[in-house]
């Protein structure tokens, strides 16, 4: 089963190489990572998987890069947004995992969109990087953010990811770390384990038996 | 003055914490203020009253804290989200926790961490760093200057591939 943070930053856009970040990962209890911009490969044991970011305000701008950077072999995510603007790009073919979402208002994730994540199979990714480092107001309004996706998922059931990230080595968390901190909010040991899972799953979506031969 | 009897005393927990990165030169006062901070703005005063954290000991590699019995799970989550310590960028990984001080000691590694080497100068990214190498493959690098110096976490192949 795979067990992987859905983001982390190695340098140069942080502090720590790709083969410390896949190092410290695995001695952590994760067998996968998901790297911006990266190439695929095994480093230390772990699997390194590429992402391509998309922060886009439009859902043709959106269109388009995904037309552009979509290879089967890269995540696709992408900066969620205004109610609409999600519903249009959880719609959008090639789409993987739709992010930062406590960064957006509290109606623009709404049971529609829930519904709309599971028949599409797009995942929804909870950044735990302002629940570790922020503190006072922000995190408070993360937590009841999450707090709100969890009772939304509960109903719905659509994939979630669990992201560090962590830009070095430093702001990586362990496997039970994670899930004590996502207890911060209320999200079950069992929904934090198929959430570090999901990433296998998001490229390789498990389809109908086809015969082959 | 005649001590509680045991079934009086209040219930202590001790959880074992590694240090990252280690021989940080974490101060073990700088270590408590960063932990009741930790606690008091995650869980608010009255939790944090009640877990009452307190550093029992540390070291160059680990730090033994103590709670009240119930309040060890929070106090996880707490040490979780400790970032700095003083002024040093640290991480706390909980390793062990136990309801008696001798339980935990013996989690205690029975090796010290190996010192890391002499720092040796690098070159990585058309800069002057020094490298301090622990054993393995970790390799933390520490540009030189007097200023604002950048701290990089490597391995040993990051260096040997330049």
């Amino acid at each position: 089963m795979t067990v992987a943070d859905t983001c982390v930053h190695p340098y140069p856009a942080g502090d720590s190489s790709l083969r410390r970040m896949t190092f410290e990962a695995r001695e952590l209890g994760f067998d996968t990572i998901v790297v911006p911009d990266g190439t695929p490969l095994i480093s230390s044991g772990v699997r390194v998987i590429p992402a391509a970011l998309i922060a886009e305000e439009s859902v043709r701008a959106v269109s388009g890069q995904i037309k552009k950077r979509e290879n089967g072999l890269s995540l696709v995510m992408v900066n969620a947004g205004e109610n609409g603007f999600n519903r249009a790009v959880l719609s959008l073919k090639g789409v993987h995992v739709l992010r930062n979402l406590h960064l957006t208002r509290k109606q623009s994730f709404n049971h529609i969109c829930a519904r709309l994540a599971a028949d599409r199979g797009v995942a929804v990714d909870l950044d735990l990087y302002p629940v570790i480092h922020a503190t006072g107001r922000t995190r408070q309004r993360v937590l009841v953010r999450f707090g709100e996706l969890i009772r939304i998922y509960s109903r719905y059931r659509f994939p979630l990811t669990l992201s560090s990230n962590a830009r070095s080595v430093l702001d990586l968390r362990s496997v039970e770390e994670i899930t004590l901190l996502c207890s911060l909010f209320g999200m079950e040991e069992d929904d934090v384990q198929a959430a570090l899972s999901t990433v296998g799953d998001l490229l390789n979506p498990p389809g109908p038996v086809r015969v082959v031969a | 003055m005649k001590p509680l009897p045991p079934t009086l005393r209040t219930k202590k927990r001790y959880i074992l914490a590694g240090i990252e990165p280690s021989g940080a030169g974490a101060d073990q006062k700088d270590l408590y203020y960063a932990i009741t901070n930790a606690v008091t703005t995650l869980f608010g005063d009255v939790r944090a009253a009640a877990i009452s954290p307190a550093v029992i000991s540390s070291g160059p590699d680990y730090v033994i804290v103590r709670c009240t019995r119930g309040g060890e799970q929070d106090l996880r989550i707490a040490l979780s989200t400790v970032t700095v310590s003083g002024d040093v960028r640290i991480v706390l990984r909980p390793r062990a926790t136990a309801g008696t001080l001798h339980a935990l000691r013996r989690r205690l590694p029975q090796e010290r961490p190996a010192e890391p080497d002499q720092p040796q100068e690098v070159h990585f990214g058309g800069r002057l760093y020094d490298a301090r190498r622990y054993q393995g493959q970790k390799v933390d690098v520490i540009e030189k200057g007097i200023k604002r110096q950048e701290l990089l976490f490597l391995t040993q192949d990051d260096l040997e591939e330049l």
